[in-house]
């Protein structure tokens, strides 16, 4: 190919890689599986640059490209969410609000790929329901039952008291918890 | 109270230390020209696509229905075309959801396909029309397998019966409707969504594929590819073949294609997706601005010419044992050249192929149907 078309590309991703990281980062919640994912979500961002590099916003174009390479990762390989418990449970919890943080991470970890999809869409890229819709490939209604599943299980696994409740150091040092992690140990 | 908590510890996981990354723009660059070189890229970049053989089987497993359960009905009307004509798109789509249209699509001889987006899924939706006696039924009506790169891998495992598509036997694989568009021939659609039980869910995306499904046409008259450049006086013979295009403006235009001729081999296993030897391989399209050759690929020796008054750079290299000869013009006449023929002895070099391209400029009203004279 031309050498706009690689020149172009590199530029474009040279600029945003460390965005594209932190997402990846955010949806894996583990530095290494984001990088394998990052990895292969660039290889099909050059496949499609053409397409990208038209697309009136390039950057929901390759956020596209990585949540779906996300969504299709997670489904076929269990395995992957194993090591992400484990490691998660390796992690020291002297301070009881890191606790609290951490049972919502695992709690987060634990939801299917495309709940947590939706909810890193939601609340840490910031998008409206349409735009969420755009990036998943699917309806907003689909997007606001799967945020509301999502949520519905981040509390289910927090404690019936709602998450801010099982975050609290009484509750956790009555026992009142029953996050993924904590049953873990 | 969850949301403000959850915001919080995404912000915690993004600014935390990740330690350097092992990301290489420049593998995935290298890996995604692979890609594109082969023209499989609308179906391998596709992510939705890629996840159809694991949802299948999950569903499969699920709730597989046997023998009897959806016999298969012999679709009515004449017979599917043994073969499609490389030149043509082979398809045409009746009715298409608003604000979708064909992007972009491939041609070979035993199976067309196009891709379906729009800006606001610009993933979209893909269709692949095998000809006839290029699919076959598995045991107990539980699949279709098809060649090699079919839109859910060899096999697409049904999920559940799906209404009659024109009176064709049809069924939901995945997330692909699956139907039997004329006696022998088969067609998918991939719909983007991520499952059959997200699909099953939603009645309207079920009711906009079936719509799709039977609005669609095979073999009727289509527009034309247009094609930015012709071969003339080509010694042997020699057929186009896996031509790629994309619509721009209502026009479909080739951005790559492939000669093959008697000698022609394929090795599957070299590279990415395999190579062909003795079938030289054009990607030609309008010349970006600031268009130039690649000249910093380490593995490759890199030569310059002027040929026909155009300057070329020739790059030769290894892949897989097999010897690659590569040439560009990075703005012959407006266009971006690239040829690539792997194999010791080639029947045609491509600066012989380059001295015998007559090149047509950037406007797609000068193109020509046949790139072949």
């Amino acid at each position: 190919m031309s050498r706009s078309w690689d020149a172009e590309y590199s530029e474009y991703v040279a600029a945003r890689l460390a965005s594209l990281r932190r997402l990846a980062v955010v949806l894996c919640d583990d530095p290494q599986r984001a990088d394998d994912l990052l990895q292969a979500a660039l290889t099909k961002l050059y496949v499609h640059w053409g397409r990208a590099r038209a697309a009136d916003h390039p950057d929901a174009y390759a956020r596209t490209v990585l949540v779906h390479e996300f969504v299709h990762e997670r489904r076929s390989s269990w395995v992957k969410r194993v090591s992400l418990v484990s490691r998660i449970t390796d992690a020291p919890a002297t301070a009881v609000d890191h606790d609290a943080v951490l049972d919502l991470r695992a709690a987060v970890a634990a939801l299917p790929a495309r709940q947590r999809a939706t909810l890193v869409l939601r609340f840490f890229c910031d998008l409206n329901v349409d735009q969420c819709a755009a990036a998943l490939g699917c309806s907003p209604g689909t997007v606001k039952s799967q945020t509301a599943r999502a949520l519905a299980a981040v509390r289910r696994a927090l404690g019936a008291g709602g998450g801010a409740g099982a975050a609290t150091p009484a509750r956790r040092a009555d026992g009142g918890t029953t996050s993924a992690r904590s049953d873990q140990r | 109270m969850t949301e403000p908590q959850i915001r919080a510890l995404f912000t915690g996981i993004a600014e935390a230390e990740a330690g350097p990354s092992r990301v290489s723009p420049q593998a995935a660059l290298r890996r995604g020209r692979a890609r594109r070189r082969w023209r499989r890229a609308w179906l391998a970049g596709v992510p939705v696509l890629a996840a159809v053989a694991v949802a299948a089987v999950i569903l499969a497993m699920v709730g597989p229905f046997g023998p009897g359960a959806s016999p298969v009905t012999p679709s009515p009307g004449p017979p599917a075309p043994r073969q499609f004509s490389p030149l043509l798109p082979g398809v045409v789509f009746g009715s298409l959801p608003a604000g979708l249209s064909v992007q972009q699509g491939r041609v070979e001889s035993t199976v067309v396909g196009a891709v379906l987006g729009s800006t606001a899924a610009p993933l979209g939706w893909s269709v692949a029309v095998y000809a006839r006696g290029q699919c076959h039924l598995t045991g107990a009506v539980s699949g279709l397998e098809c060649p090699a790169q079919t839109l859910a891998g060899p096999t697409a495992r049904f999920s559940a019966p799906a209404p009659t598509v024109r009176g064709g036997s049809a069924f939901w694989a995945g997330p692909n409707l699956v139907w039997q568009y004329a006696r022998g021939g088969w067609a998918e659609l991939n719909i983007p969504v991520s499952s059959y039980y997200a699909l099953r869910q939603d009645t309207a995306t079920q009711h906009a594929a079936l719509k799709i499904a039977r609005h669609l046409r095979v073999g009727a008259a289509t527009p034309p590819i247009m094609f930015p450049a012709q071969l003339t006086g080509l010694a042997g013979r020699w057929r186009i073949s896996d031509v790629f295009y994309e619509a721009d403006g209502g026009v479909l235009q080739a951005q790559s294609y492939q000669l093959l001729t008697g000698t022609s081999r394929f090795f599957p296993h070299v590279g990415d997706l395999g190579i062909w030897t003795d079938a030289p391989y054009f990607q030609i399209a309008p010349a970006p601005r600031t268009s130039t050759c690649t000249p910093h690929d380490r593995a490759s020796r890199n030569t310059s010419e002027v040929i026909n008054g155009y300057h070329v750079v020739l790059k030769r290299r290894t892949v897989g044992g097999h010897p690659e000869q590569e040439l560009c013009a990075a703005r012959a006449d407006g266009l971006a050249v690239d040829i690539i023929e792997y194999g010791a002895h080639p029947a045609i070099g491509v600066t012989s192929l380059f001295r015998q391209l007559r090149l047509l400029g950037t406007d797609p009203a000068n193109w020509v149907r046949d790139p072949i004279r």
